[in-house]
């Protein structure tokens, strides 16, 4: 029995999610306990010793809650009771112990904005204009209201009013017409969806992932979007959070620019009062297209461009995950940008839009899968992993619509990759099984005996990424230097400063960085530990391999080994 | 003067072994000070004019000004061994411009716009001047010296000094005004008066320029010639469909030139041209073709047809709008920064004399000098690399044509006219640029005479 790190007493560590590292798992693809196909939380909490020998800080589960699974359970049914599918609330309470025990937290997804049109609430709506819930939704007479709110499903939803033949009304809906949105207007809903959040506090969820936040309110000659009651609303859930469970994290989707986004962390005055958190979408694609024109451009101006956020807030970023951004998923503002920016390219259209995993948008190459893993964990913000991506999981591409990145997690060379006993055609998607990333090939067991495995890199960068305070708390400066195809930059909090290098190319590259702040300090290669050459007056220059990053631990003269 | 007592001498030995010094052909007959300003109260700047005599073959006694800004240590310092100019009784004299504990003094001076008699700081209103920074001397510089104030600021001291305000600083005082974001922002800058030895009278003239140091920046030739890199090693592919393609960036830059173009239009005088300014101005370009006949024969068969280019300029009737210009555009005078393309260095060609930089010239010259900059961009990596490899020339013909396409794209989106439109212009300075280049490399560099002579032979057709 290996000792485990417990979480420190609550209350002591508020800042926790600064440092994090996050690991997104989708319960459905994991691990199943009972041979019924799907994955499901008692065989998340058996493959629990895996994620902390791993490293990671916390888990976010997306949506498990009860569901008619018409939008992967974002269409919420229950917002207390679990998928039947999944287990019992009883077993999610019991991974959250065995979580807590290893040192590990555990997020969960909330849908505030609407609930599935099979939720009780809508029904009782729908059917009794007059008794408690007739005002939970939004109805009107005519479906000409608010109509300077986009529609985001441009391909399946004519409108955003859809009529309903039992109430004989029109309700409205941001997302599919068969997730009706709540009407946040009516103070009733809002203490509802407060209770809903205590509900999961009380069973001691470490945070929220609130999906679709911008969309709660809608005011007529607006684009409904981003309206101040929405962030009054948040505000409101910050200080109940705050006031009664310590420690608990918001994290906000909100698909837009940094520069809009910081407007959800709330007041800087006071180190923010709304979400502790929010997805940096655009770092992301920036990131393959940096590497891809090879230059720093992309990556530098996103950054440039990235506001500062409150004290006690933090980016979350990642390069993979379930819900993959598109060009049309963006906001009008941002597509405009990037077509008019970058999609003269067509493969690079091609290439961002699409639901692939990590590996095999890079071709499988380890060293292109490493420098952006190394990019993800050294960047400002707190990195998300996607399952399966720490042993260079391929996706399914026939599978469709998002699915391909679905798959269940490959632990052994085992039937269906040791995910499940059950028959393999009873499995809740197949497992992969092509040459290269099938799961005989590609599986936890045999990347965990090999140690120049990528499971094994992975776990070595997220012990130094511990080690430093910097990546996650630190300043972030751009030292530019003489090459465009090599990006670099340092990290410091404190006494502790990290510098990164990247060669964003696939040739090696030299570069010459202006490093005089830091004249007569020493760089000491992390991960190896090996000194390099003081740092003096003159341009520091050194040589990076093709698609190579370092990064360099500095220390004053006097305190280096 | 006994602090620099024996200075003239010193200089005299010193001088010719720096890069800036112009004069490296001809021996030095004597140095001469011609104004000396101490800086300052400790570690003092002695901050010199001289004046370099030198007899030049033809010409006889000339006499240069140059800037040399010097220090007096009592002791040696080791690590300013490098720009040691001499020693006398008050101790060992240094170019103070390599000393980072004495160049803050040029930086407060310009913080506090002093006016020194004769040497005169100025401060732009409101600009940010980050006193206290230590400095550090850029290598790669020719002509001048320049130093970077931590990652702030970067500080221009002319060398070799001429009468009148640097285009340059004036340019950039102009922008200032504009809010034009394609240039790096001017901070401030510093001249001065010196006794012109030939003319025997006083003379005023720039003596230096602080801009915004853009740390996150690289040059634009250095980012072609990545994209080209990129092209090279994807035999089988075209420009637009390899990773490391530049259109993108060339159609950004293309609106960036025609930014600063519609900034300078705004501030600085503008002109128009009529058929005999363009009939005296194609028959310039006609001489020039024919004077590079002398240096690159090979070229003559080209003449009937690129004289074409001239005869349809001196054609037309105008009125053509003319304006300042950046003077000598190409990829090497831009700068990508994390945040936009920025174009540098508003001196124009620094061998033409200062009233010919300043000129009045239709913007389409500078235009036609980036279109002239991404061939070369295409075609020297494979000048040095892969010399004889017909489809790579096939492929770098390609990019080259993308991107200026792409550049053409990007300027006229700016809100300015296409230049496409104006076509007769645009062949005549891209002909005339390209003679020029032709003579240049047939003179310097004969095996990349074949990059002006390709272009040729196309705008001949």
């Amino acid at each position: 029995m290996v000792a485990h790190h417990h979480l420190p007493p609550t209350g002591t560590d508020p800042l926790w999610f600064k440092r994090a590292v996050f690991y997104e798992v989708l319960v459905r693809s994991f691990a199943d306990s009972d041979a019924d196909g799907i994955g499901d939380m008692r065989g998340l909490i058996d493959r629990l010793d895996y994620l902390e020998w791993l490293g990671v800080d916390c888990l976010w589960l997306p949506p498990f809650f009860a569901s008619p699974l018409r939008d992967g359970g974002y269409d919420v049914a229950s917002y207390t009771d679990i998928l039947p599918d999944f287990g019992t609330v009883e077993d999610f309470s019991l991974l959250l112990e065995r979580a807590h025990e290893r040192g590990i937290r555990v997020i969960i997804d909330m849908v505030m904005n609407h609930t599935s049109d099979q939720h009780p609430w809508f029904q009782a709506s729908r059917t009794d204009p007059d008794g408690p819930y007739g005002d939970f939704y939004v109805w009107a007479d005519s479906d000409t209201g608010y109509a300077d709110a986009r529609i985001i499903f441009v391909d399946t939803e004519v409108s955003n009013w859809t009529f309903d033949p039992i109430r004989k009304q029109y309700f409205w809906h941001r997302f599919f017409s068969h997730q009706p949105d709540l009407n946040f207007d009516n103070p009733a809903v809002r203490e509802a969806m407060l209770d809903a959040l205590r509900f999961w506090l009380e069973l001691g969820v470490d945070g929220f992932r609130l999906d679709a936040v911008p969309y709660l309110y809608e005011r007529e000659g607006t684009n409904c979007e981003n309206l101040p009651e929405t962030h009054d609303f948040l505000k409101q859930v910050r200080d109940m959070v705050d006031s009664a469970y310590p420690d608990r994290v918001l994290l906000c989707e909100a698909n837009q620019w940094p520069e809009d986004v910081v407007e959800y962390f709330g007041d800087p005055e006071v180190g923010g009062d709304e979400c502790h958190m929010a997805f940096h979408f655009p770092v992301m694609p920036r990131i393959f297209m940096s590497v891809r024109r090879e230059s720093r451009y992309p990556i530098s101006e996103i950054l440039e461009r990235t506001p500062q956020i409150p004290s006690g807030c933090q980016w979350g970023i990642f390069l993979r995950n379930h819900d993959e951004l598109t060009l049309e998923m963006v906001t009008d503002e941002e597509r405009d940008y990037m077509w008019a920016e970058y999609a003269i390219d067509p493969r690079m259209k091609a290439n961002i839009g699409i639901r692939r995993r990590l590996a095999p948008l890079l071709d499988n190459d380890r060293n292109q899968i490493e420098l952006f893993t190394a990019l993800l964990l050294s960047l400002p913000g707190s990195p998300v992993l996607y399952y399966g991506d720490e042993i260079g999981m391929g996706d399914n591409i026939w599978l469709g619509d998002r699915d391909g990145v679905r798959t269940p997690m490959q632990w052994t060379p085992d039937r269906n990759a040791g995910f499940s006993t059950a028959d393999p055609g009873r499995l809740t998607l197949p497992v992969v099984m092509d040459a290269v990333y099938g799961f005989q090939v590609t599986n936890v067991e045999a990347q965990s005996r090999t140690t120049s495995s990528l499971l094994h890199w992975t776990r070595r960068m997220l012990q130094v990424r511990k080690q430093n305070p910097a990546f996650g708390l630190g300043d972030f400066i751009d030292v530019g230097g003489s090459n465009p195809s090599v990006l670099s930059f340092v990290r410091s909090f404190g006494d502790d400063v990290v510098l990164c290098v990247n060669n964003l190319s696939r040739f090696p590259q030299p570069v010459e960085l202006d490093l005089r702040r830091w004249e007569g300090w020493l760089p000491t290669e992390m991960t190896g530990g090996v000194p390099f050459p003081p740092i003096g007056e003159l341009p520091y220059l050194l040589s990076v391999g093709n698609h190579g990053f370092f990064w360099f631990q500095l220390t004053p003269a006097e305190e280096a080994p | 003067m006994t602090r620099v007592e024996g200075i003239e001498a010193m200089l005299g030995d010193w001088m010719p072994t720096q890069r800036w010094f112009a004069g490296k052909d001809w021996p030095v007959r004597r140095v001469r000070v011609l104004r000396h300003t101490p800086i300052g109260s400790a570690n003092v700047v002695d901050h010199l004019v001289v004046g370099v005599v030198q007899d030049v073959p033809g010409r006889g006694s000339q006499t240069t000004a140059y800037q040399v800004p010097v220090e007096v240590r009592p002791e040696r310092i080791e690590r300013l061994e490098h720009v040691l100019v001499g020693h006398n009784d008050s101790g060992y004299v240094y170019d103070a411009l390599h000393d980072r504990t004495t160049t803050g003094r040029l930086l407060e001076r310009l913080h506090t716009g002093e006016d020194l008699g004769g040497l005169t700081f100025h401060r732009v209103e409101g600009a940010d001047i980050p006193v206290g920074l230590e400095s550090l001397v850029l290598t790669g510089e020719q002509s001048n010296t320049s130093l970077a104030f931590g990652d702030q600021a970067l500080l221009k001291v002319f060398r070799r000094l001429v009468p009148g305000t640097n285009p340059d600083i004036e340019v950039h005082a102009a922008l200032a005004t504009t809010g034009c974001t394609a240039v790096a922002p001017l901070l401030g800058w510093f001249d001065g008066s010196w006794a012109d030895p030939d003319a025997g009278e006083t003379v005023s003239g720039s003596l230096g320029m602080l801009q915004t140091f853009l740390v996150t920046a690289t040059d634009g030739w250095r980012l072609a010639l990545t994209s080209v890199a990129d092209l090279y090693a994807e035999r089988d592919l075209h420009a637009d469909e390899v990773g490391g393609d530049f259109a993108g960036e060339s159609y950004r830059l293309g609106k960036a030139t025609a930014e600063v173009h519609h900034a300078l239009r705004e501030v600085l005088p503008t002109g128009t041209w009529g058929n005999d300014d363009l009939r005296a101005e194609a028959e310039a370009m006609r001489a020039r073709l024919h004077a590079a006949l002398h240096e690159a024969p090979a070229a003559a068969p080209l003449v009937p047809g690129l004289e074409q280019a001239y005869d349809r300029l001196a054609e037309l009737a105008g009125p053509v709008p003319v304006q300042r210009i950046h003077g000598d555009l190409h990829l090497g005078q831009v700068l990508r920064t994390s945040v936009n393309w920025k174009l540098i260095d508003f001196e124009g060609e620094p061998e033409k004399p200062l009233a010919t930089r300043m000129a009045l010239d239709t913007p389409l010259r500078d235009v036609a000098g980036m279109l002239r900059s991404y061939d070369y961009a295409a075609l020297n990596s494979l000048l040095v690399d892969h010399a004889d490899d017909a489809q790579l020339a096939y492929r770098a013909g390609e990019w080259s044509e993308r991107n200026r396409e792409f550049f053409l794209d990007g300027y006229a989106a700016a809100g300015d006219v296409d230049p496409r439109e104006q076509e007769v212009l645009l062949r005549a300075y891209e002909t005339d640029k390209a003679v020029y280049e032709l003579v240049y490399e047939s003179r310097n560099r004969p095996p990349w005479a074949v990059i002006p002579l390709t272009a040729l032979e196309r705008l001949a057709q």
